[in-house]
């Protein structure tokens, strides 16, 4: 699969594929105020319940249809 | 509510096509000693040292704004070569940006140099394990012979053996997957000026069935993408039947392969 277009996919790209580069790579050295080593394990651990709480949701979806069949 | 601090989306050595003074989204551009910087004017509120880090635990939020990061990286490469700043990258004043740029021009120089004319790609892969299993006698030379050994032992034996097999499939299965991801890596590598390893994403993370076998960053010239796409084509054609899904998206904003270094 092939996608040529980041800008036309951006709003399909997953939070994942978008934090790994945003957070983790560019011109990182300086600025004021930036992010630290210890906000982005923070922002990774909000990820993860995300994506957490979404698994259970549909989890809990499912089993919700198999009920009502 | 007074915007005093200013956030930094990228750089460039050339004026953008759609310069302003400010948009309506408070997007700007600063222009000094001949870089181009899209920047925007944030507030206190949003953006101090502490309201900042508070932010950062709201997922939402981040997910928000760093999907406005790349928005306005990417919108603003399309017609010229940028370098994208990390997510989050903070001045105080106009003046701390330009002590910035000043001190750290010649790194700048240096990697729009190296950049010139490329464009960053992704490659993701993915691999089926079920269905890699599936045709693992085929393509693993000692399961072959383990699995014609089970044909003539005994019951007894053969359920002994079976159970050293499901073994041995795990240990295949893995050595394929790093066998096939190797070859696809390095036929991208070949047409690429440079390439990033990035960490191999889990289930968890990827939200997938699939197991993710590379996730890699190339850095390849204009001319060469084309070619770059048929590799990519090739490959989900060769890989498919084998239980590989390849996913190759660009171009990014080349977040993989600056590199300014820090000044001792």
């Amino acid at each position: 699969m092939i996608n040529d277009s980041v800008i036309d996919r951006s709003k399909d790209i997953t939070i994942l594929e978008l934090l790994d580069r945003v957070l983790n790579k560019g011109v990182i050295l300086t600025g004021d105020i930036v992010i630290s080593v210890a906000d982005i394990d923070l922002i990774y651990l909000g990820v993860k319940l995300m994506l957490s709480s979404v698994e259970t949701m549909e989890q809990l979806k499912s089993r919700r249809q198999r009920i009502e069949k | 509510m007074k915007n005093n601090l200013i956030y930094v989306y990228c750089i460039s050595d050339r004026p953008f096509e759609f310069e302003v003074a400010e948009d309506v989204s408070g997007i700007r551009t600063i222009v000094f000693n001949n870089f181009y910087l899209i920047v925007k004017d944030v507030s206190d509120n949003e953006y101090s040292e502490e309201n900042f880090k508070r932010n950062l635990s709201n997922i939402k939020w981040v997910e928000a704004n760093a999907r406005d990061h790349m928005e306005v990286i990417t919108r603003n490469m399309e017609n010229n070569t940028v370098i994208p700043f990390k997510f989050g990258t903070i001045y105080h004043s106009e003046e701390s940006l330009k002590k910035f740029i000043t001190d750290y021009s010649e790194s700048f120089a240096e990697n729009f140099q190296n950049i010139k004319d490329k464009q960053e790609w992704s490659v993701k892969i993915y691999c089926n394990l079920e269905i890699l299993s599936e045709q693992i006698d085929e393509l693993s030379e000692v399961t072959a012979a383990l699995e014609k050994q089970i044909r003539v032992s005994s019951p007894g034996k053969a359920y002994l053996l079976e159970r050293k097999k499901k073994q041995l499939i795990e240990e295949e299965t893995d050595r394929l997957c790093k066998h096939f991801g190797q070859i696809y890596f390095d036929e991208f590598k070949m047409i690429s000026d440079s390439s990033f390893l990035n960490n191999l994403l889990p289930k968890e993370y990827t939200g997938r069935t699939d197991t993710m076998i590379l996730n890699a960053s190339f850095l390849v010239g204009k001319n060469s993408v084309p070619e770059f796409k048929n590799i990519s084509s090739h490959q989900t054609e060769k890989g498919k039947p084998l239980g590989f899904i390849i996913e190759t998206l660009g171009p990014w904003p080349l977040f993989s392969f600056v590199s300014i270094n820090e000044k001792i």
